[in-house]
């Protein structure tokens, strides 16, 4: 447990100081909602509504992929990551440090992302604010879960560009399909049920033990 | 002293269809200081990320044993021997945001300590670093960041020391003071293992070689900078000749 909260420190503390990963997932998530904005100029409040939970999901994926791409490249700078292998007992707790970390980073730029969505959409997201949290705060466990998984694999890889996306979107599927659904319940106003958030609390379940689990052998030669 | 033994029988690596070392034996007993030597590619640093705990052997067997706490000496599992072990590379294994100080706070709470501030002042001043605790380690010169990544792997007070092509991209100047620095901790009684295609670093820094010739053991001959150099040589001689064979 101290070993992920060290690395969480570590993570924050790192990116505080360079900023790289938070200003290219902001700039990215700001340009699509100006982008959005543009292509559907004359929209009634019910096809915004409509719209709202595929075009925030679209954003909160795509710069959630800038985010975990970079989780495990500023390790390789001077070898970093062996520090990292090198850390006794169960490496569990790096992926736990890190993926918190991620989670950190990806929630504050969705939240901020939302708010530009709210302002230039003119959708009124302040009812619906603590359910939206929590859908989206059980989405980017899955997210983030399963992208720190894929990204230590993939970090050493000539092709991690690549490699990742190919990885990681498949295996977000059905995390989007429920995360997706959920949004668009309680943008519409209806309330937030068990049976909505359930396939993410599984999903988010089962990727975050079967990470802990499996990143053992990830770090290893 | 040092309380670890390792050893194997058969050890061997494999990379795909890549061997790296071919079933190789050894011992390395606690409290001495062992020279790994061999030109490029001869699989000296794999098999120093096996003792390290940051492999597993393809074949054969490697065994880390260690006494905890005054009692009979155990095998070790790989994540305790990690506990047990510092490591220094070519690569400083340090993050350049952080200062000295903050990668040495991080190395020790990834090892479940927690440093004092005049303890790692201690450490700091013992390499000759007061002065560069503050300064962050993409500021430092490669010397410099180098004795960070020693302090970084002593911190958590390890039973051994591996380390792997330390005076890699280091003038003159600065690999002497590396050199000293480390004679001075195994005066200390810290054992290193030391990975290093120079003889006269192996016989400053070690109590004896291996040498390590595309992936195998071969005999060292005498413990000597030059006679380490000329077997170094007539390996490579070797190789040379049976390549236009």
């Amino acid at each position: 447990m101290n070993v992920a909260l060290a690395l969480l420190w570590k993570d924050l503390l790192c990116e505080w100081r360079s900023r790289d990963r938070v200003v290219a997932m902001i700039v990215f998530s700001i340009l699509v909602v100006v982008v959005f904005q543009f292509a559907w100029p004359d929209r009634s409040d019910e096809q915004t509504l409509a719209l709202a939970p595929g075009v925030l999901w679209v954003i909160y994926l795509f710069a959630a992929l800038l985010g975990i791409g970079r989780t495990f490249t500023a390790e390789l700078e001077n070898d970093a990551m062996t520090a990292l292998a090198l850390a006794p007992g169960t490496r569990g707790w790096i992926f736990a440090g890190k993926a918190a970390a991620s989670l950190v980073l990806i929630g504050g730029v969705q939240a901020l992302t939302a708010a530009v969505f709210a302002l230039f959409f003119r959708v009124d997201l302040a009812p619906a604010i603590g359910a939206l949290a929590l859908v989206v705060g059980l989405a980017d466990v899955a997210i983030c879960s399963v992208g720190t998984l894929f990204s230590a694999m993939s970090v050493r890889s000539r092709f991690r560009e690549v490699l990742l996306p190919v990885l990681l979107i498949p295996s977000l599927i059905p995390v989007l399909a429920a995360a997706v659904q959920a949004s668009a319940a309680v943008i519409g106003g209806e309330k937030l049920t068990l049976a909505a958030v359930q396939p993410l609390i599984v999903i988010a379940g089962i990727y975050a033990v079967l990470g802990f689990l499996l990143f053992d052998p990830v770090l290893d030669d | 002293m040092s309380r670890l033994r390792l050893s194997g029988s058969g050890v061997e690596k494999r990379f795909g269809r890549i061997t790296a070392l071919h079933g190789i034996d050894f011992e390395i007993a606690p409290g001495e200081s062992v020279a790994i030597l061999g030109a490029n590619g001869a699989g000296k640093s794999t098999w120093l990320r096996l003792l390290a705990g940051l492999a597993k052997p393809s074949a054969g067997r490697f065994v880390a044993e260690g006494s905890e706490g005054g009692g009979p000496a155990a095998p070790l599992s790989r994540e305790r021997l990690r506990g047990r072990i510092g490591y220094v590379g070519h690569a400083t294994l340090l993050h350049a945001e952080l200062s000295a100080r903050e990668n040495l706070d991080f190395a020790a709470r990834l090892h479940d300590r927690r440093p004092t501030r005049a303890e790692q002042d201690a450490l700091f001043a013992e390499l000759g670093l007061a002065e560069f605790a503050e300064r962050r380690v993409g500021a430092l010169s490669r010397g410099t960041a180098q004795r960070v990544s020693i302090a970084r792997s002593l911190v958590h007070d390890p039973d051994l020391l591996l380390l792997d092509e330390p005076f890699t991209g280091l003038d003159e100047i600065s690999a002497e003071r590396l050199s000293h620095q480390l004679a001075r901790l195994r005066r200390q009684g810290r054992a290193l293992v030391v990975v290093t295609h120079d003889p006269q670093r192996a016989v400053e820094l070690a109590d004896r070689a291996l040498l390590l010739h595309r992936g195998r053991l071969q005999e060292p001959g005498p413990f000597e900078a030059a006679a380490l150099r000329d077997r170094l040589l007539q390996l490579a001689r070797e190789d040379v000749a049976g390549a236009r064979a």
